[in-house]
């Protein structure tokens, strides 16, 4: 396939190049595997951070905290950071936002009305994050960038509660019904109290860009459903192409910022005595808040080979990765070698939130053949699963069509294609 | 870039499952999703191609902006540090070194002493307690360990040390924080000690240990403990969070 485009592309003059290009970014939403897998990742890791902290909750993040909510306040009064646990002190408000917090990762996670998920997630990672600044870590900060990006994607498309939604109410039209939806036009409403409140405590909710991109994404829902009921030709093509824009552009950014992450992690460490005399990994190894397991520690610290192997591995891994995208197979193999790191990192130092950050983070770089084959496995396994309790079968999932996305959808999420239900 | 896009974009185009469909590329003239901007009219056209520059121009400089705040200081980002600083912060702040340049080669512990009063009115100064070793044994053996026992304490007496000079003098507002932050999550790590009264006055110190040189090394580390030992100070009731008492019988709030 990639094959013939390059080909043909050879022959072809600059303009129509890029006139195909043109066309071709902004019919479509790119890598939908691609951006339901990063969501899909990073809604379960900040969600399984959340679940298992219940207990230290008040310790992390509530205004009776090691950093109380008047330090806090200080802080963010200095940095303008987003966080509206300031707008209140009182516990019940903070319980109130954690749990948001939970619901919304939940939701984004199963891609449930996912553009309204993404936002509120964004609210929620942000709310806590920046209440707390020092209780976070390398995971933490790339959850709260994963968190900003992810609600410009189109990542609901495939493997989500809207796909399959989205797949029925087409079902239904082509019968001859018209769906209705009311969940989407009430969670809209609900949204305005919080946003009216963001607007009147603005000078603690942060910057002010990010009220406005708040604001914005409500009226673009709002716009999304209104003109797919009034106007639905040429206003609602263009609603389209700028939602695959913006989906493509940030789909870019997010693998730019991957690349990021790993060239300064590797190009800083080449410069450090350690990782250049291939003992860097034993340290991390004997440092106390670094070894839930010392046995297991001690066991890969006595062989200096094993060390300096894994010392210089990650390295070469690390600085090597962003040139290997020029070269799928090369990218695919330093791709597994990175997440099965990350996997050890997991367990070895007692990292797994910020493990299953960055796998997830790596994902955007997996081949959509892998992650149709992979939501093909998990599909099939829930369906066997399913059938015991259920005598009628896998729902939607395999199903799919090309229709446009149903008119009255105003999550703007989903697509014209729902193959497969990872989650649904 | 294009190969990945290609890539990401490419249809499931495997045999044992039907394959997407692929929106239509070719714009249909009703317009509707997937058209493309070839499905629209002229002045559609000319909004999606406006929308097409932004959206280039402002991903182009994010990442450029990204770019300059996670690399060394250089030319442009001491000629452009406010404008920098203003894109990036506070949001997309980020820090990617990695146990890099080199990884921490010390354990560095945080001990607490306090001086109480006992049910009797008298005073006494108890011995040093490592607020460290509480968090070590609850991350030992634990798969899934809580950032109040691994971040909590360690970043926060980074942050102290961030925030003073080293004969213990805050620098502005985040020294004082960073002081009151040791201070309650002292206290807070203090109230599962057995201290016996009322504590009046706490004591911090750390202690930098060395990590010792690989048994296949011929090299000799310095592994003797070095102790930075802080001021008492005095607790009052804005030093105790929720869930410390300071020894304190009747309840805070």
């Amino acid at each position: 396939m990639s094959d013939r485009t390059t080909a043909a592309a050879g022959r072809e003059p600059f303009d129509r190049r890029l006139a195909r290009a043109v066309q071709r970014v902004t019919a479509t939403a790119l890598g939908p595997y691609q951006s339901a897998v990063v969501r899909i990742g990073f809604a379960a890791a900040w969600l399984f951070f959340l679940l298992r902290e219940i207990p230290h909750r008040h310790e992390l993040y509530g205004p009776d905290g090691p950093w109380a909510w008047d330090m806090a306040q200080e802080l963010v009064a200095a940095n303008r950071a987003f966080t509206v646990l300031m707008w209140s002190d009182s516990g019940l408000w903070f319980e109130i936002v954690y749990a948001l917090a939970v619901l919304s990762a939940a939701a984004l996670l199963v891609g449930w009305r996912t553009r309204a998920a993404s936002a509120l997630f964004l609210v929620g990672v942000l709310s806590l994050q920046n209440r707390s600044v020092f209780m976070g870590d390398g995971g933490d900060n790339v959850i709260h960038l994963m968190a900003l990006y992810l609600v410009f994607t189109r990542c609901a498309r495939v493997w989500s509660l809207d796909a399959r939604r989205a797949a029925r109410a087409a079902e239904a039209r082509a019968a001859g019904e018209r769906p209705r939806d009311l969940v989407g036009p009430l969670l809209w409403g609900l949204a305005v109290p919080g946003l009216v409140a963001a607007t009147l405590l603005r000078d603690r909710s942060g910057e002010p860009w990010l009220l406005v991109l708040l604001w914005l994404l409500w009226a673009a829902q709002g716009a999304w459903w209104l003109v797919g009921r009034r106007a639905p030709g040429q206003p609602l093509a263009l609603l389209d192409v700028l939602a695959n824009l913006l989906h493509n552009a940030v789909l870019v950014v997010i693998m730019a910022e991957v690349c990021l992450i790993y060239a300064t992690a590797g190009w800083y460490k080449v410069q450090g005595s350690r990782w250049q005399d291939g003992t860097a990994l034993y340290y991390p190894l004997k440092l106390d808040y670094f070894t839930p397991w010392p046995f297991l520690s001690d066991v890969l610290a006595a062989s200096g080979i094993m060390v300096m192997v894994v010392t210089y591995g990650t390295v070469i891994v690390q600085v090597a990765f962003p040139f290997t995208l020029f070269n799928r197979k090369v990218k695919n193999v330093l791709l597994a070698v990175m997440m099965v790191e990350h996997a050890g990192i997991a367990v070895l130092l007692g990292l797994p939130f910020f493990s299953l950050a960055m796998i997830a983070a790596d994902a955007v770089f997996l081949p959509t053949v892998f992650l149709v084959w992979a939501g093909a496995r998990v599909a099939r396994g829930r369906d066997r699963l399913l059938r015991r309790t259920r005598p009628d079968g896998p729902g939607g999932a395999g199903r799919s069509d090309g229709s446009a996305p149903p008119p009255g959808e105003e999550d703007g999420t989903a697509g014209d294609a729902a193959p497969r239900t990872l989650v649904g | 870039m294009d190969a990945r896009d290609g890539e990401a974009g490419e249809p499931a185009a495997t045999a044992d499952r039907p394959a997407e469909p692929e929106p239509a590329e070719s714009g249909s003239p009703g317009g509707g999703a997937g058209a493309g901007i070839k499905g629209l009219t002229l002045p559609y056209q000319v909004a999606a191609a406006v929308a097409l520059a932004v959206v280039v121009v402002v991903g182009g400089l994010h990442v450029g902006m990204v770019f300059l705040h996670v690399a060394p200081s250089n030319t442009l980002s001491k000629q452009h540090g406010r404008a920098m600083d203003d894109w990036v912060l506070p949001e997309f702040e980020q820090n990617w070194k990695l146990f890099a340049p080199n990884p921490l080669q010390q354990n560095i512990a945080v001990h607490a002493r306090a001086e109480i009063t006992d049910a009797d009115g008298g005073r006494r100064t108890t011995g040093w307690v490592s607020l460290t070793a509480e968090d070590g044994a609850a991350i030992r053996g634990n798969p899934l360990p809580s950032h109040t026992n691994q971040n909590e304490l360690r970043r926060a007496w980074d942050f102290y040390v961030n925030s003073h000079t080293e004969d213990n003098r805050a620098n502005g507002l985040r020294g004082r924080l960073s002081e009151r932050y040791v201070r309650r999550i002292a206290l807070l790590k203090l109230e599962d000690q057995p201290l016996g009264g009322r504590i009046e006055r706490i004591q911090l110190r750390s202690a930098t240990q060395g990590v010792g040189a690989p048994v296949w090394s011929k090299e000799r580390h310095d592994t003797r403990t070095y102790y930075r030992v802080l001021p008492w100070w005095t607790v009052t009731a804005a030093d105790l969070p929720g869930g410390a008492t300071g020894g304190r019988t009747e309840a805070r709030r």
